[in-house]
């Protein structure tokens, strides 16, 4: 599907194949890659993080306003140590208050979003000069990242006992909780790898302009979700597909770059994301559909 | 009325706590009037400590900002207590509101009001299909449908605002009847039709019993994936008439009217009362919860509250909101073992046994 369309872009724009488009591809796929990568876990556990915009965004503020005096590596730190403290949050009220994720996540994207413009009072805080940062997102340092995330994660989900107990606790956490597994802990450790992977991609997108914007990556939780949903994570919980989740941000990235290349209005980007998201999800419904019936029958 | 209920058998994780037959059922009555109590009490210490909230032309203008939400959540409660929910409703909005604006420039005030509506409810009725009879998962379908509506909406409208300011299209966002406003007044009518099909007809008992165990009522009878494409259609054909509304309110309409509106109309039906899984909820809640949103609003604008922090009190609100019965449950829980340790003469009595 992924190199149908990208050879379909290479024949019509000749400007697609060159370095520099391909790299400007991998780049915005990444971004949401990274997100999309977090959420894969969340939706693997049979939940959702609908707070990962707003995390991005407050993450970004923080390191931003850092990086002059702590220095670069430090405000990463601190970026990346807010995005998970605010996932934690969000596993805390999900195991501990009882609150569905949907809820939880949604209540927390409203107050995280509201604290990272406290923060910034409104405003953009820009970073004159400050090229070393700018390597967070310069070159081919947000693919690398995101495809050490990927590994990183798909070695914790197939061969760590905390994997398997994510996706235990996603296919039944009744039954994950009988046998021992302790549910709660693997939720808040779920969500704060959410938490973390969402606060790195707001880094990548706060560095790519150099500024910390407190409306920066709003409705990036629907993409992300899209993404994975796309890469061929069921929603139900208790299947995890890594590799799935990057071929759908790099599909959504190549279309979207594809349709600007041959000049299509931008407006049209929203209707084929959701044309895909629906098409693809239908042919699944419909196979799943057959499968069933043929199984009714063979009984 | 389960009040009074007997049982816990209702909630199949919780213990079988020791609870004596006719106790008070403190969570059924928090998610039946726990909303309306609270917004009463926020109204009463709002009217003694903000100045300039208790009067006639605030309480006219909360009423009225609660309306634009309000419409379109009556259809979401359908929804949510079917065990779904849409998030397309903020992409139909702006859709729908645009229509209205543009129909009622050329036609008049009728045909706009039957555009709308009747747009809202193809959209709904294609989003019902895509769940009932495709059989996506709503949570996908409607995001599809979200991320489609909303790039047609630009297509449609070339990204512009359509505006029109005649007097009797603008009557309906921002008239009175009897010191009561338009919109609010369109809210409440709704909302007494939603809770009359909800509580009177086959259609809502066929929701009820859907939401609570789809595969059992599939047994039993109920037609599942007509009712389930009807509730969309519900859903959509709200959606058409609170975007009118505002379309009306605000003289004009364009792409991206209200980003975010599909998640505040979900926060207000969850903060009603109505369980997201489906099953439980009712239309009272749903209109206190609204009004209470917009009483927020309202009075933390009038405390002159940045409106940063506003979102972080909103936020705050719903999930405090939703955790106080978590949080009882675990003080229950907790007090029970401390209870148990002492013997006791009488067995407790389990769910099964009754």
């Amino acid at each position: 599907m992924l190199l149908m369309v990208g050879g379909v872009f290479a024949v019509l724009s000749p400007r697609f194949l060159t370095p520099g488009n391909l790299l400007n591809v991998c780049t915005s796929a990444s971004v949401v890659a990274i997100v999309g990568l977090g959420m894969t876990l969340a939706i693997a556990s049979g939940n959702f993080d609908l707070s990962v915009g707003s995390t991005a965004a407050f993450a970004g503020c923080v390191t931003v306003s850092l990086v002059q005096q702590i220095g670069v590596a430090l405000a990463i730190l601190a970026g990346l140590a807010t995005g998970a403290t605010v996932g934690l949050i969000n596993g805390l009220i999900v195991t501990e208050l009882g609150v569905p994720a949907f809820i939880a996540t949604l209540g927390m994207l409203t107050i995280v979003r509201g604290a990272a413009l406290i923060y910034t009072g409104g405003r953009d805080i820009y970073l004159y000069g400050q090229t070393q940062y700018k390597i967070l997102s310069s070159g081919l340092t947000p693919v690398l990242l995101a495809l050490a995330l990927a590994i990183v994660l798909w070695f914790v989900l197939q061969h760590t006992r905390f994997g398997r107990h994510i996706l235990a606790t996603g296919s039944n956490a009744m039954s994950a909780r009988r046998v021992g597994v302790r549910t709660s802990l693997v939720l808040l450790g779920v969500f704060s790898i959410v938490g973390a992977a969402a606060a790195l991609s707001g880094l990548i997108l706060s560095a790519q302009v150099l500024t910390g914007n407190g409306r920066l990556a709003t409705g990036l939780e629907l993409s992300a979700i899209a993404v994975v949903v796309l890469g061929g994570t069921p929603l139900t919980g208790g299947q995890a597909s890594i590799a799935g989740t990057l071929q759908g941000s790099v599909l959504v990235a190549v279309i979207n770059n594809g349709l600007n290349l041959l000049n299509v209005s931008i407006f049209y980007q929203n209707v084929t994301l959701g044309l895909l998201l629906l098409g693809a999800i239908a042919l699944e419904a419909l196979r799943t559909d057959r499968r069933r019936t043929k199984q009714l029958t063979t009984r | 009325m389960r009040i009074l209920q007997t049982h816990k058998s209702r909630i199949p994780d919780a213990p079988a706590t020791g609870s004596p037959i006719n106790q008070v059922d403190w969570d059924l009555l928090w998610e039946r009037f726990g909303t309306t109590v609270v917004t009463i009490t926020i109204w009463f210490i709002a009217g003694l400590s903000t100045p300039g909230f208790a009067n006639v032309d605030n309480f006219v203008s909360v009423l009225r900002q609660s309306a634009f939400v309000g419409v379109s959540a009556v259809g979401m409660t359908f929804a949510i207590i079917a065990g779904t929910f849409d998030l397309s409703v903020g992409s139909t909005q702006a859709l729908c509101a645009w229509v209205a604006v543009s129909v009622a420039k050329v036609a008049g005030v009728f045909p706009a009001f039957v555009t709308a509506v009747a747009l809202g409810g193809v959209i709904g009725l294609c989003n019902g299909s895509l769940v009932a009879l495709v059989r996506i998962p709503a949570f996908i379908a409607t995001l599809g449908t979200m991320f489609l509506i909303n790039g047609l909406t630009y297509i449609v409208t070339n990204g512009q605002t359509a505006r029109f300011s005649g007097k009797p299209f603008v009557w309906w966002g921002n008239a009175q009847v009897m010191n009561l406003p338009v919109p609010f007044v369109v809210f409440l009518g709704c909302a007494l039709l939603g809770a009359a099909i909800l509580y009177r007809t086959s259609f809502g008992r066929f929701i009820y019993a859907i939401g609570c165990n789809r595969e059992a009522a599939n047994v039993a009878g109920v037609p599942v994936a007509k009712t389930t494409t009807l509730v969309f259609v519900v859903v959509g054909l709200f959606t058409g008439l609170g975007a009118m509304l505002l379309g009306a309110r605000l003289y004009s309409a364009g792409p991206g009217l209200e980003p975010g509106f599909e998640l505040n109309v979900i926060a207000t039906v969850v903060l009603g009362g109505t369980r997201l899984a489906g099953g439980r909820g009712s239309m009272l809640g749903t209109v206190a919860a609204a009004i209470l949103f917009a009483t927020l609003a309202n009075v933390l604008n009038l405390n002159h509250v940045d409106a940063f922090v506003q979102r972080v009190v909103v936020g705050l609100v719903l999930l405090l909101a939703l955790s106080v019965e978590g949080v009882r449950q675990r003080l229950a829980e907790y007090w029970s073992k401390r209870v148990a340790r002492i013997p006791q003469s009488s067995q407790p009595l389990r769910g099964d046994q009754l």
